[in-house]
């Protein structure tokens, strides 16, 4: 019994942050209908970011969150201009091959810079855990996972209640609308990519504290958003913190009671049966067409 | 392409081959006939991703799938059954008939993003059955990471001879393609999903087919690899390198056509030949940004310069 | 035995009713308008009569056969077609290429055949000028007349017209006044969504007239005009 909750805890922990790296990807999705398969390599910068500030200047990798955000807020901002706005409206097989050339320049690049060396962030309390009847808690994990729903809250607040986020939201529903409507679409294209990019970074940062770090870790995480995503519904953001958790809860559960080895045929098998089954998530609100 | 131009092509094309297979005849050996091998295995594969994603634009991020299944099956069958190489290939393009078959089914249905992605997870998920089934299962299967070694192979021209009949086949099935129900119908798909079903056009149907067709082919070029070099890893029969190469020679010569794959891929394979193993993270960030920047600019690619006009994104 | 039965179709969409208990049937060689105010419906019904939507509650009975939540290329092999403004042409085929699908997937044509009967359609058209340009370079007025013949190729009998003269000056709409005549002449029935009022009063025998999702008035062009709650739906309490 014991085993089986702590495997239920550390699901639902890993959770969280599946959760928090899949939000931004549901956004863009939801959004521009752009599918980002260079979505992981945000991860990948925003951990590697974490690594280098706490690295080089020993600064907690809490505290750096902001400047996390900054960065791949601006990151995105860029991308978006340089690459995206140039093919949206254009037949989604564009953005896919777009982002998957962007996946190879980023991950090379991360490459060449850092090296395939893996890399594990060591903060003071790394190894502390909180003892609640028996089930271990670490502190870090606690702290990211409250982060991860800080962040998609924040997320959620930002659609809801501030005015760009209305922006958004309605450019989402329908984008002629929306212009007719004195939206200035490619600016909301530019800064729900960037929005995208920022919170996926932070997740990132979240990653660094319980992943290890290397400059190909972006593509399984994408993979990993993808699987979120599909759970909690393509392009339905509230959505994703359930998807996460399951998501997270499966893995655990089955790496505790299967076997560790096969973890990614199986989530793949989730996914399947996920597709056949509810292609529309668990909520059955993701978009299908 | 008119239709006069496209027969002269094909002429042309022909009259190459016949060269091609006299070569070993008059003399070509060793380093250059191998090259030429490797030339024919890529545009073959080129040309088979091309048949899925380049004619129902239902791109698809995990082909290497099939090849490491293509290979893995004939070593196996080789190996433990001792059948002969002809029949364990046969049998290896089946196995891949079938789990294409059964993704695609699943996959399909919606619409392209999902298809993308989920290819791409099964390329992993299989890669690492080779890497952990053995352990997990308890038996000597699949040689976890020291991977398969097979039986001798025949001597070098034996391959450059199969390939070189496989790259006309490949090529072949593309040009008549274009030109039976079945090719149009995969076209309208591509142009205009709604559109096709709304003039009758079973999608599923033949989405799954075109994908069931290039998935088996590509595992009958992964047999074939896995007999020529003797010894396979999951790491390499499985590396999503050959995917990229896959994607970016057939975007680069222009997808959904005959002759793109066999530009894109013919240049590229002598051009990563040339330049070298050394380059290899240069290598990568200049695929990704060819890769840009074809989609940005040239997104009919290499073709569509000889049409005269410039390629523009829909 | 009608050729097309409508029977209290529902759809909803979350908490939205786009249709509701919606009925009425259709004779062959009719043509049929259908109007109504924006968001009255009148997509969502095409919709579901084409196969894209499943009803939630009701049956379409065409032929004689069940046909609700069919997949939409079965419904078009079996008869019903449906044509719309919104659809783009298979862009890097010809003109004549165009029709090559429908033809040989609809119709069930073999390849050559496909290409006599795509010619005869061109003609039917007034696209025979056109034949071999690439589709991607016509007007928007051609486009609605190779999206008629789409429709046409797939040898469909009752075909469903979705607002194919909108956008067409008056001219153009004349042209395609007397073209759907000639359809008609051969042997098709039609059913039409126009919002080019003129039009449709012009050439439908009858008219049924949606309002939120339900059936408010059905009858003569005539009739229906003069009906005060069309005039309401349409121009609000003060004018009814």
């Amino acid at each position: 019994m014991i085993l089986f909750l702590q495997s239920l805890i550390n699901g639902i922990l890993l959770g969280g942050i599946y959760a928090a790296c899949a939000a931004g990807f549901s956004l863009a999705f939801g959004v521009m209908g752009v599918v980002n398969l260079s979505h992981g390599d945000f991860v990948m910068i925003g951990a590697f970011v974490t690594y280098w500030l706490f690295m080089l200047l020993g600064w907690d990798p809490f505290l750096t969150l902001p400047i996390t955000l900054m960065v791949l807020f601006f990151l995105g901002l860029f991308l978006q201009k340089l690459t995206l706005n140039r093919i949206a409206g254009a037949p989604p097989i564009m953005s896919y091959l777009l982002t998957f050339g962007l996946h190879l320049v980023l991950s090379s690049l991360a490459l060449r810079a850092w090296t395939a060396d893996y890399r594990t962030l060591n903060p003071s309390y790394a190894g502390l855990n909180f003892n609640l009847f028996g089930l271990i808690l670490p502190y870090s994990r606690l702290s990211t996972f409250s982060f991860a729903l800080i962040l998609i809250f924040g997320l959620y607040l930002i659609l809801y209640r501030t005015e760009m986020g209305r922006a958004i939201r309605a450019t989402a529903q329908d984008g002629e609308m929306a212009r007719l409507l004195g939206i200035r679409i490619f600016k909301v294209y530019a800064v729900t990519f960037a929005i995208s990019a920022a919170i996926t970074g932070v997740a990132g940062s979240l990653v660094a504290q319980t992943f290890v770090v290397y400059p190909q870790m972006g593509l399984p995480f994408t993979v990993t958003a993808f699987c979120v995503v599909v759970l909690g519904g393509l392009g339905y953001v509230p959505g994703t913190l359930f998807g996460g958790v399951i998501l997270g809860v499966f893995e655990s559960l089955a790496t505790t009671y299967l076997t560790a080895g096969l973890s990614l045929v199986l989530t793949f098998l989730l996914l399947l049966v996920m597709l056949i089954l509810r292609p529309g998530g668990v909520f059955g609100k993701g978009a299908l067409e | 392409m008119t239709a006069r131009i496209a027969s002269k092509a094909l002429v042309v094309f022909l009259a190459l081959v016949a060269l091609l297979a006299v070569l070993p005849l008059l003399g070509l050996e060793g380093y250059r006939l191998r090259l030429l091998t490797l030339v024919f295995l890529w545009i073959s594969l080129a040309g088979c991703w091309n048949f899925m994603s380049g004619y129902t634009g239902y791109i698809d991020f995990g082909p290497v799938a099939y090849f490491g299944a293509g290979a893995y099956a004939t070593a196996i069958l080789m190996i433990r059954l001792d059948l002969p190489f002809a029949l364990s290939l046969a049998l290896s393009g089946g196995v891949c008939a079938l789990l294409s078959a059964m993704i695609g089914w699943a996959t399909l249905r919606i619409r392209g993003a999902y298809f993308a992605i989920a290819t791409f997870a099964a390329a992993e998920a299989l890669k690492q059955i080779s890497l952990e089934g053995d352990r997990v299962a308890g038996f000597e299967f699949f040689g976890g990471s020291h991977g398969l070694t097979l039986p001798p192979p025949p001597a070098s021209e034996f391959f450059y001879y199969v390939l070189l009949a496989f790259m006309v086949l490949v090529v072949g099935i593309s040009f008549f393609l274009e030109k039976t129900k079945f090719g149009y119908g995969l076209m309208a798909i591509r142009e205009s999903e709604p559109s096709a079903e709304l003039s009758g056009v079973p999608t599923l149907a033949l989405k799954i087919k075109a994908y069931v067709l290039s998935s088996s082919l590509i595992g009958c070029l992964g047999g074939i690899e896995a007999y020529w070099l003797t010894y396979i890893i999951p790491d390499d029969v499985f590396n999503v390198m050959r995917t990229i190469q896959m994607v970016i020679m057939t975007l680069l010569g222009g997808m959904g056509t005959v002759w793109g794959p066999v530009i894109g891929a013919g240049f590229l394979t002598l051009v990563a030949e040339f330049l070298g193993a050394k380059f290899v993270y240069d290598y990568l960030t200049i695929l990704g940004v060819v890769i840009i920047a074809v989609v940005l600019i040239l997104p009919r690619g290499i073709m569509s310069l000889g049409k005269g006009k410039r390629g523009e994104a829909k | 035995m009608s050729l097309l039965e409508c029977r209290e179709i529902t759809k909803r969409f979350g908490a939205l009713e786009a249709l509701r208990r919606f009925s009425f049937s259709l004779e062959k060689g009719e043509i049929l308008g259908l109007i109504g105010p924006n968001g009255s419906g009148k997509t969502t019904l095409f919709n579901v009569l084409a196969g894209i939507y499943r009803p939630d509650e009701g049956e379409v009975i065409f032929r004689g056969e069940s046909i609700s939540g069919m997949a939409p290329h079965l419904i078009c092999r079996r008869g019903m077609a449906k044509a719309s403004q919104m659809i783009r042409p298979f862009q890097e085929m010809s003109v004549l290429e165009n029709l090559l699908v429908p033809g040989m997937y609809g119709g069930r044509l073999g390849l050559k055949q496909a290409r006599e009967q795509a010619a005869n359609v061109l003609n039917l058209v007034g696209l025979e000028s056109l034949s071999e340009v690439p589709s991607r370079e016509i007007s928007l007025s051609q486009r609605r007349q190779l999206e008629l013949g789409r429709v046409l190729m797939t040898g469909a009998e009752l075909l469903l017209l979705d607002e194919i003269m909108a956008g067409l000056n008056p001219t153009e709409v004349e042209g395609a006044l007397r073209l759907l005549e000639k359809i008609r002449g051969e042997g098709k029935t039609l059913i039409l969504v126009e919002h080019v009022m003129q039009a449709i009063m012009k050439i439908s025998e009858r008219i049924v007239v949606l309002n939120h999702g339900e059936k408010i008035a059905e009858g003569k062009p005539e009739e229906v005009a003069q009906n005060p709650e069309v005039i309401q739906a349409y121009l609000g309490r003060p004018y009814a």
